[in-house]
């Protein structure tokens, strides 16, 4: 046998003696005891490499009936039995975890739904200019991409065919190479919609739509870290990063262009004359008007988005004089419980909740009057009279002018290779990023549930899987002169594929998270019956640590886990031993959970398990060894360290959003 | 011996990937009741309790499924290193120490939890009205013994490994990361890797 094997064994011998050693003699031995051993042996039981949820679960039992056995040994047996059942029925009706196999099925979907070629190849033209270009589109690309699929595997594979080749290819560094695809690949854990908040979310009791909103801040952070410092590594040492030779950075200009460049550089200019001009130009008139449209697209986008933010800003506030009236009536209802006997406040109550919207109304003004102070009485009475709109606020002028003045520069700049990269990334980036911020926005404005969104999200990654698949094939088939009706039936049937692997991978990842979780609940039941968190508690606080020594710690632990151990283990079994410490050194978990994701992401980057390096190796030339990947992946640990001390000194990076939203 | 294997491999998959279907339904469902609520004002009751029973039911019946995947994590740290006898052995022994008594006590405690909800007919306990729950808790004895049965398969698969020094093959599946589909989606063949090895092998000549 080898010698990590026997080192491994050796260790876990050495943890099981030492445990035994430090426990007091069987006649000493409390309950609270047997949770330390408990928790020991769970150690040792998932390094052995049995499938954990049923470690857990096998476990847990035991010690389970241990605990109750020392009450009441006749009781004990049916106690456990209900203990684990209700625990079971309790995460399968769990209404947080309900969003994991949703997110996972639109993950699945889109990352078949085969864009990232045309997505990967539109940025890195679209960033051509930047130094670093490749390694740069490719952070991005594995940021856009990883959001939405949330599948490291997939995504360092991917990349690592598309966008490893193509940097080798220009003379770029294979270390540099290689931590940029690794790197980028593993955003998709911090950024949401990321399972890894969910499940710490139903973990920890935090909302998740919170999660999502904190975690913008330091996940983007972090994206932004990384280009930052592939920009400034390429223009220090522009040996490992040469800058893209001019064939490689031109596109082919369309036969229109090609006509019409020769008269000026500025396609928006080129286009309205020929638009104007009429046939002169030499062009058909559809493609000069559609172009033209394409072209406009960003003023469009600008004016529509600044006109709804005009539509909100003015709108009188109808949402704050509503919650005035529901108090106002709770008030009201309050009241008549006060005077009368419990019985008719009980009617009124939810006589104030049920009616439909108008009666609300109806009943508001009398029940305003009671119970609004002087100064909101213009407030609440206001949807009785029609309003007007409020002034328009100065900040909405300047974000206009701005705007404008940005839309200016952007069409002074539009040249005729601008708009094909434009049109690329119309056809490849825009669409993605308008299913993720349709997603993630509805669930962190309020608008939707992260179950719903999800729900929805997975039917937009169906439908842009289709698009695609379409028109791929209608691209492939055109040229072979066959007819639409054949596309569509290749496309369906593509699609009917895709749906049925999507959906069964689907069933798979969701079963062992969730069997993970059932196995875990009866575990951590178990530990609590036994005392073990109280033990654990009380040695915690009697350390007397200060909360910044608590985190460090708490953080450099979970650090050492995520080598040994998965993400999904980490959270469920641990988090839940660390989250009761929480309160007492004053840590929000919210804030908590964040340097959590942002740690584990450092686990996936560490050697020597770093799941995102195998990944690479797999699909790399074989001279690219597996310590060459692992050293292009350290100075993007290290800028992962960065982060998590930023965040620490900083909590506004992610607490300001959901402070904002939510407050 | 193996076909018996391979007969319950087969049942075990085919029912989680017939359960599994119930996503699609999961997405529509909730899709069309976010429209219906949003576009058409008209929300139905019933539609919280049916989404909790549907994702309760994909992933508890997908277990079995999942476990004759081998697709339920594991600790891989050293189990990767180790030979496939001394894994067979830890398996074994673990499979007999935690999985069955654990198991075993869910499809115990699943029956009886279910049959008190199929005696009082029980409903839902989220909605007033809403649909009944009996059906739903029936699914954890169902999902354990599929489990249980699946279960000591995998303990016979342990035992043949330590008599034969090798694990019995498994049926193939999807795979969450399926090199050969990538390379044929972004269209890479094998060749271009091994042109680029050229490239590499160069670059390190460079440096020295």
């Amino acid at each position: 046998m080898r010698k990590e094997v026997w080192f491994g064994l050796s260790i876990m011998a050495a943890v099981v003696i030492l445990v035994f050693a430090l426990m007091p003699p069987p006649s000493q031995m409390t309950n609270g005891h047997l949770g330390l051993l408990m928790l020991a042996m769970i150690v040792v039981g998932i390094m052995l490499g049995f499938p954990t949820a049923f470690t857990l679960m096998g476990m847990g039992v035991f010690f389970g009936w241990l605990a109750y056995r020392s009450v009441d040994p006749a009781l004990a047996e049916r106690q456990i039995l209900d203990l684990m059942v209700q625990r079971a029925f309790s995460v399968m009706s769990n209404d947080v975890l309900i969003a994991i196999p949703l997110f996972v099925f639109m993950g699945y979907l889109v990352e078949r739904a085969a864009l990232i070629d045309r997505l990967f190849k539109s940025l890195h033209l679209a960033t051509a200019r930047v130094p670093g270009a490749l390694a740069v589109a490719t952070i991005v690309t594995c940021a856009i991409f990883a959001t939405a699929t949330g599948i490291v595997g997939a995504v360092v594979t991917l990349m690592g065919l598309l966008a490893f080749p193509a940097m080798l290819k220009a003379g770029y560094n294979t270390k540099v190479a290689a931590g940029a695809v690794t790197a980028g690949g593993c955003l998709g854990i911090l950024i949401p919609p990321s399972v890894l908040l969910i499940v710490y979310g139903a973990v920890a009791g935090v909302s998740v739509v919170q999660l999502y909103a904190g975690a913008f801040g330091p996940g983007f952070m972090l994206a932004g870290l990384y280009i930052g410092y592939v920009i400034v590594l390429a223009k220090l040492r522009p040996d490992l990063m040469p800058p893209l030779p001019q064939s490689e950075r031109g596109i082919a200009l369309p036969a229109f262009a090609q006509k019409l460049s020769p008269r000026g550089r500025n396609a928006f200019n080129g286009l309205w004359r020929a638009l104007v001009g009429g046939r002169s130009s030499g062009v058909a008139s559809p493609t000069v008007l559609g172009q033209f449209i394409v072209t406009l697209v960003p003023a469009l986008v600008v004016l529509a988005m600044w006109g709804v933010t005009w539509q909100l800003a003015t709108s009188p506030e109808i949402e704050a004089s509503t919650a005035g009236l529901v108090q106002a009536g709770g008030l009201v209802a309050a009241d008549v419980k006060k005077e009368d006997a419990g019985l008719i406040g009980g009617a009124e109550d939810t006589g104030v909740k049920e009616p439909p919207a108008e009666e609300a109304k109806e009943m508001a003004p009398p029940a305003a009057a009671q119970a609004a102070k002087p100064d909101s009485v213009e407030k609440t009475t206001a949807p009785t009279v029609k309003p007007d709109r409020l002034p328009t606020p100065t900040w909405l002028w300047i974000v206009l002018a701005v705007a404008v003045a940005a839309l200016a520069v952007l069409y002074w700049l539009w040249s005729w290779e601008r708009l094909e990269v434009f049109k690329m990334l119309l056809s490849s980036f825009f669409p993605l990023a308008v299913l993720i911020l349709a997603v993630l926005g509805s669930i962190v404005l309020g608008l939707a549930t992260p179950t719903e969104a999800a729900a929805v999200g997975a039917l937009g990654g169906l439908l842009l899987a289709a698009a695609y698949r379409f028109v791929t094939h209608l691209r492939e088939d055109q040229p072979a002169g066959s007819n639409m009706g054949g596309t569509v039936a290749t496309t369906v049937k593509e699609l009917g594929g895709i749906v049925k692997e999507s959906a069964f991978l689907t069933a798979k990842t969701s079963a062992m998270v969730c069997w993970l979780f059932v196995g875990s609940s009866i575990f951590s039941a178990a530990f609590a019956l036994l005392g073990g968190q109280g033990v654990v508690e009380r040695w915690v606080l009697s350390l007397d640590m200060t909360p910044v020594q608590f985190m460090i710690l708490a953080q450099l632990i979970i650090f050492l886990l995520g080598w040994p151990l998965e993400w999904t283990e980490i959270i469920v079994i641990f988090m839940p031993i660390f989250i009761p410490l929480l309160p007492h050194f004053g840590i929000d978990p919210l804030f908590f959970g964040l340097l959590v994701a942002l740690n584990l992401q450092t686990a996936f980057l560490s050697p020597p398990v770093a799941m995102a390096a195998f990944y690479l190796k797999g699909v790399a030339p074989p001279h690219v060894t597996l310590n060459a990947i692992f050293a292009g992946m350290m100075p993007f640990m290290g800028i992962q360290v960065i982060a998590l001390i930023l965040l620490y000194i900083f909590p506004d990076i992610g607490l300001w959003l959901p402070r904002v939203l939510y407050k | 011996m193996q076909k018996l294997l391979i007969f319950v491999d087969k049942v075990s998959t085919w029912v989680g990937q017939a359960f599994s279907w119930l996503i699609v339904g999961l997405t529509l469902l909730i899709s069309w009741e976010v429209f219906s609520r949003y576009a058409l004002d008209h929300p139905h009751a019933w539609a919280f309790d049916v989404m909790i029973m549907m994702y309760g039911t994909l992933f508890m019946m997908a277990g079995a499924y999942t476990l004759a995947k081998n697709g339920h994590v594991r600790g891989d740290v050293l189990y990767g290193f180790f030979p496939p006898r001394l894994q067979a052995g830890l398996d074994l022994a673990l499979y007999i120490l935690f999985f069955i008594p654990g198991v075993v006590a869910l499809l115990w405690a699943g029956y009886n939890y279910a049959a008190e909800s199929w005696a009082i007919h029980e409903g839902s306990n989220i909605t007033a009205e809403g649909p009944v729950v009996y059906p739903f808790k029936t699914i954890i004895p169902v999902a354990g013994a599929f489990l249980l049965v699946q279960g000591i398969v995998e303990i016979v698969r342990c035992v043949i490994c330590l008599k034969d020094g090798e694990w019995p093959s498994r049926e193939e599946d999807v795979q969450e990361v399926d090199v050969d589909k990538l390379k044929k989606m972004v269209h890479v063949e094998d060749e271009d890797i091994a042109k680029l090895d050229e490239i590499v092998s160069r670059q390190e000549e460079g440096r020295k």
